[in-house]
């Protein structure tokens, strides 16, 4: 009976010696706990305004393209980050970014048929583009505004 | 005497009483009631189409599976006479009436179909909006006619997505896109389908291919400019991810995206509604049915489609490199492939 007792004890020991071994953390950082904490983000609003133009009905401008890029060589070379859905009565545009300048560009198109699109400077005529190119600096936990100017 | 007489009373009263039962023990009774051939009859007038046709067939009954012993077509097609016009009326009175003729050359499309000489019956007639149709089936070997009538819905105006191809489509986790369109009189349901399409290039062999997403129903509300659907990006990354089946000897290339509205009549709506799946208490709801001397549907729809939009670079890249999709091999917006890369 006493060596029963002796085994039952030597094993609930080994067991509970066993259970204290640190186990590894499959995320890495070993017995520290895992530090993950959000990034602070800022919001940077586009106000994307149709300008008037004199010569052509206002639904014959449209917005067409407002795409974002972490820097001018991106934004030239078509390396975007945010490319936004433009809609024709939606004109305030937000993204949550991390802080930092970043590069818009925002696009019109005018859609007006004969030369009525030439006459408003849309190169091309029917179908053509004017753009706007600026910078917004994001802070966190601030929105930062900017009003996309074309020409006329 | 009298104990004995109370005793024979008693045993015959058994005796009684046993009968019913004894006679009740048998284990086969009837589950179905008799087949009585009730005619049923579809036709949704498609006012994007100038042929409009008519499903017409009559209730059948199988001891087993329907899949695993198909009714004889006889039990599914009326035989003997069969006329079928439908008639649009204005003022109180029929303006124009069209008949329907047999065709068995259509494709079908997937589903049941237990015999392969499936009639549909056709009509040449573009449907106008705002009218009130009826149509008549006459049925020879019922001597019955079935009569049904709606009104067609007024055109649909689709305010996003506009046909402008320097407006590309977004669609990434984290970007959703919104189609909207104007409320359309007499409707009585929307819905929005998303079709992705894309290359697919193997052993030097491409092929156009696509990926078809239909949206959930939207029912009209009152005293508002415009209805909405919004399109998730991340379900449709998640969805491209479990259709689109991965081969490491392919190649493939995002194309467009083609959306299609469609509206659909009041009966329409009434008929989905009653064939969805219960909720609540009552589990067994009566199938909705506008046809008289039958069952059935006669509805409206109408459809918009615009196609070929272009996806933006995000999408196309978002596509190539997301953890979800990089296995399926899309190029990126540069028509490359960078196996560093993640989005």
């Amino acid at each position: 009976m006493k060596i029963t007792n002796f085994w039952m004890l030597l094993v609930t020991g080994l067991l509970l010696l066993g259970g204290c071994d640190p186990t590894d953390n499959p995320h890495g950082g070993g017995d520290d706990p895992i530090d993950i904490k959000p990034k602070a983000t800022g919001t940077l609003e586009i106000d994307f305004k149709v300008p008037y133009s004199y010569s052509l009905p206002p639904n014959k401008v449209l917005r067409a393209d407002l795409s974002i890029a972490k820097g001018a060589e991106e934004l030239y070379k078509g390396r975007f980050m945010r490319v936004a859905n433009v809609y024709n009565n939606k004109a305030k545009y937000t993204f949550e970014l991390e802080p930092g300048t970043y590069y818009y560009q925002a696009g019109i198109v005018c859609i007006a048929e004969g030369d009525s699109c030439s006459a408003s400077n849309f190169p091309g005529g029917q179908w053509g583009m004017k753009w706007s190119i600026g910078v917004g600096v994001v802070t966190a936990n601030n929105t930062t505004t900017v009003v996309p100017q074309f020409t006329n | 005497m009298i104990h004995k007489m109370r005793k024979s009373i008693f045993w015959g009263f058994c005796a009684l009483l046993l009968t019913p039962v004894f006679h009740n023990c048998s284990t086969e009774f009837e589950m179905n009631a008799e087949n009585l051939n009730v005619p049923i009859a579809y036709c949704i007038l498609n006012s994007a189409d100038s042929f409009q046709y008519v499903r017409l067939q009559k209730t059948y009954l199988v001891d087993q599976a329907a899949l695993e012993t198909p009714p004889h077509p006889d039990s599914m097609i009326f035989p003997g006479e069969v006329v079928i016009s439908i008639e649009r009326w204005q003022d109180g009175k029929p303006v124009e009436t069209v008949l329907f003729q047999p065709v068995t050359d259509i494709p079908k499309d997937t589903g049941f179909f237990p015999t392969d000489n499936h009639i549909l019956y056709r009509a040449k007639l573009k449907v106008q909006p705002m009218q009130k149709y009826r149509i008549y089936i006459y049925i020879g070997d019922k001597e019955k006619v079935m009569y049904a009538e709606t009104n067609t819905i007024g055109r649909l105006t689709v305010v996003d997505p506009l046909d402008i191809p320097q407006r590309k489509i977004s669609l990434t986790t984290g970007t959703n896109y919104i189609s909207r369109w104007q409320p359309v009189q007499n409707a009585g349901i929307y819905q929005v389908a998303l079709r992705f399409n894309y290359k697919e290039t193997k052993d030097g062999v491409t092929e156009l291919r696509y990926f078809d997403w239909p949206q959930g129903y939207t029912k009209p509300s009152s005293a508002i400019d415009f209805l909405s659907s919004e399109i998730s990006g991340a379900r449709f990354m998640h969805l491209l991810a479990e259709n689109i089946p991965v081969d490491p000897g392919v190649v493939r290339e995002v194309e467009s995206f083609d959306f299609a509205i469609l509206s659909g009549g009041m009966e329409l709506r009434y008929y989905i509604e009653s064939t969805a799946p219960s909720e609540g208490a009552l589990l067994e709801k009566p199938v909705y049915s506008n046809i008289t001397n039958g069952v059935g549907l006669f509805s409206t729809i109408s459809r918009v489609d615009v196609t070929g939009l272009p996806a933006s670079s995000v999408t196309i890249d978002s596509i190539a490199y997301s953890p979800f999709t990089r296995e399926l091999n899309f190029l990126d917006h540069t028509g490359d492939r960078d196996s560093t890369n993640r989005f």
